[in-house]
Parts: C-alpha cells; sequence; structure tokens
C-alpha cells in the first residue's frame, strides 16, 4: 500500500515539474491575469465549440502567457472530457428499440 | 412551400427517416432520459414516447435539420410535462433556488474554485456522475445538452426555448456548481491543492 502512495506521489511531482520547465521555458506565463471574466469566458466559448473571431490566436497567447487561463482552460477542459467518458454509457435496456420499432409498425 | 412548415412524406419516406435519422440517437435519448428521471422504466416510457410523438409528428420534421436536436426537445417536453410530477427523485429541484440563479443573464467568469485539472482527471465515473445527478434538473440538463451530447448554444436554445444569453449563463452557473461538487471530492480523495504528500 505505501507503495502505491510512493508512486502515485511520485507521478504528480513530475507532471508538476514539467508544468514548471514548461513555464521556466517559456518565462514570461503571468501570475494574474489582468482580466479574468473575459478571459474565462472566451476560454469556455472556445472549448464549447463556439467559433470565436480570432479566437485560435488568443487562446494560444493565453496559454502561453498567462498562468490563470492556462490552469482554467485544462481544468475546464478535463471536466467536459470526463463527463463526456463518463457519463455517456447508460446501458440500453433490451428491445426498447424493438419495441419502439413494434409500436410505429402498429401505429401504422 | 406553405408557411405551416409541413411536408408530405409518403410511406417510405417516413420509415426511411425515422429508421435512418430517428433510432440511430436512441442511445443518446435513453441516456439523456434516464439522467432526467433517475428510474429505468421512467426512462424508458419517456423514450417511447418520445419516438410515438416523433413519428405522429414526423411532418414538421424537416429533413436536413438536425434530428437529434428536433428529438431532445420533444424528449425535455414531455419530461416537463409528464414524467417531472411523477419522477421518483424530483426532491433535488429546489426552484426557489434555481430561480433565483435566474434573476440575471450577467455572468461573473471568476475561478471559482481551485480544483486541478489532475484530481479531475483521477476521479472515478461513479463520482462524476453522482456530482452531476446532483445538480438541479435545469443545470444538469444543460450540461448533458452541451458537455455529453455537444450541441452548440444554439441547438440548446432552441431545445429548451430559451434565449442564448440564457443558455451561456446557465452553463456557466452549472458548471460552477459542479466544480464546488467534484472539488468536495478532490479533497476528500487528498488532492487539496498545495498538499501534495512527499
Amino acid at each position: 500500500m505505501p507503495n502505491r502512495w510512493d508512486t502515485a506521489g511520485t507521478k504528480r511531482r513530475t507532471k508538476r515539474s514539467a508544468m514548471e520547465n514548461n513555464n521556466a521555458s517559456s518565462g514570461e506565463r503571468k501570475l494574474q491575469c489582468s482580466d479574468v471574466s473575459k478571459c474565462f469566458e472566451l476560454l469556455e466559448h472556445i472549448l464549447d465549440g463556439e467559433l470565436v473571431e480570432g479566437g485560435n490566436e488568443m487562446l494560444q497567447e493565453k496559454l502561453d502567457r498567462c498562468q490563470p487561463c492556462f490552469e482554467h482552460f485544462h481544468l475546464e477542459q478535463a471536466i467536459r472530457e470526463v463527463l463526456k467518458t463518463k457519463c455517456t454509457k447508460q446501458p440500453l435496456p433490451d428491445k426498447l428499440a424493438e419495441s419502439i420499432r413494434q409500436m410505429i409498425q402498429d401505429a401504422r | 412551400m406553405s408557411e405551416v412548415q409541413r411536408r408530405k412524406y409518403s410511406q417510405e419516406e417516413r420509415t426511411a427517416i425515422f429508421d435512418g435519422e430517428f433510432m440511430p440517437h436512441i442511445d443518446s435519448m435513453y441516456n439523456f432520459a434516464f439522467r432526467l428521471t433517475f428510474d429505468e422504466d421512467d426512462a424508458k416510457d419517456l423514450v417511447q414516447d418520445t419516438y410515438m410523438k416523433a413519428f405522429r409528428f414526423i411532418q414538421s420534421f424537416e429533413q436536413g435539420t438536425n434530428a437529434k436536436a428536433w428529438l431532445f426537445r420533444i424528449l425535455k417536453n414531455s419530461f416537463i410535462n409528464e414524467y417531472r410530477k411523477k419522477s421518483k427523485k424530483p426532491a433535488t429541484v429546489d426552484y426557489q433556488e434555481v430561480e433565483a440563479f435566474y434573476n440575471s443573464d450577467d455572468v461573473d467568469y471568476q475561478s471559482t474554485s481551485d480544483l486541478r485539472a489532475e484530481s479531475v482527471k483521477d476521479m472515478l465515473g461513479d463520482e462524476i456522475s453522482n456530482a452531476l445527478n446532483a445538480l438541479a434538473v435545469d443545470f444538469r440538463t444543460v450540461i448533458i445538452l452541451a458537455d455529453l451530447e455537444e450541441f452548440s448554444y444554439e441547438e440548446m436554445a432552441k431545445i429548451l426555448d430559451i434565449p442564448i444569453g440564457t443558455v451561456r449563463s446557465r452553463l456557466h452557473r452549472a458548471r460552477n456548481l459542479l466544480k464546488d461538487t467534484l472539488k468536495g471530492y478532490a479533497q476528500s480523495m487528498g488532492y487539496g491543492r498545495d498538499e501534495e504528500e512527499d
């Protein structure tokens, strides 16, 4: 058991230091966002697949330069992904499709 | 083309539309119905009713338009009109509270939680699912439409009969509520933000 935790801890630290390295290499990701409200709205609209004029360029700029935007984007993206992958698998009851086809047949 | 958007589909065309454009969405429809009713039998009835209505009103479906959005709209209306009353778990809907949220479409996009993407990715399906189910039905619905089914804001506005601005604000609030719940789970899993053990 302690082993498992150690491994997980190492994994998390690795992720974290990779992120820090990434920061260091771009060198200039701001720690404060000057317009959180506007930026987060933009990021969320882009994640929702809504067309935003000049959206891609702005997104890249935010992700490269702004730590709060970077974190918010990845959190929102992760939430959308887990919802999509983990909440869409309600198994269809046996014969539901069949009984619907039958009902339509009878209704004709 | 008449003003009343009615088509005259032949028997063959109706069958083709029903089988080719309606039936392929049955998994999504059932998932939506189940997440609204929390009950297998109610969800089954709701999906059956929806398909019956879709067949009966097939003349008002315009071929080439989004069949899935059209079906979801029928299902949502059937749920409101017939199932919400008898749904076995209606207590999660606190309308007073929900309505208080709707007074304005203005949304302040703030960093509302210190939840981390990594802890969300580590969560189990049950935790995500429970967090979604814990939302009041109107909030749950927008998340299902946007994130599970990937409808656009415009399609959601049509499905729900609300303005796009309301779709955006309701969705944003729904996500904030969801994040609050997930944050609680993350903390109980030991993923507090700055508490990584060595």
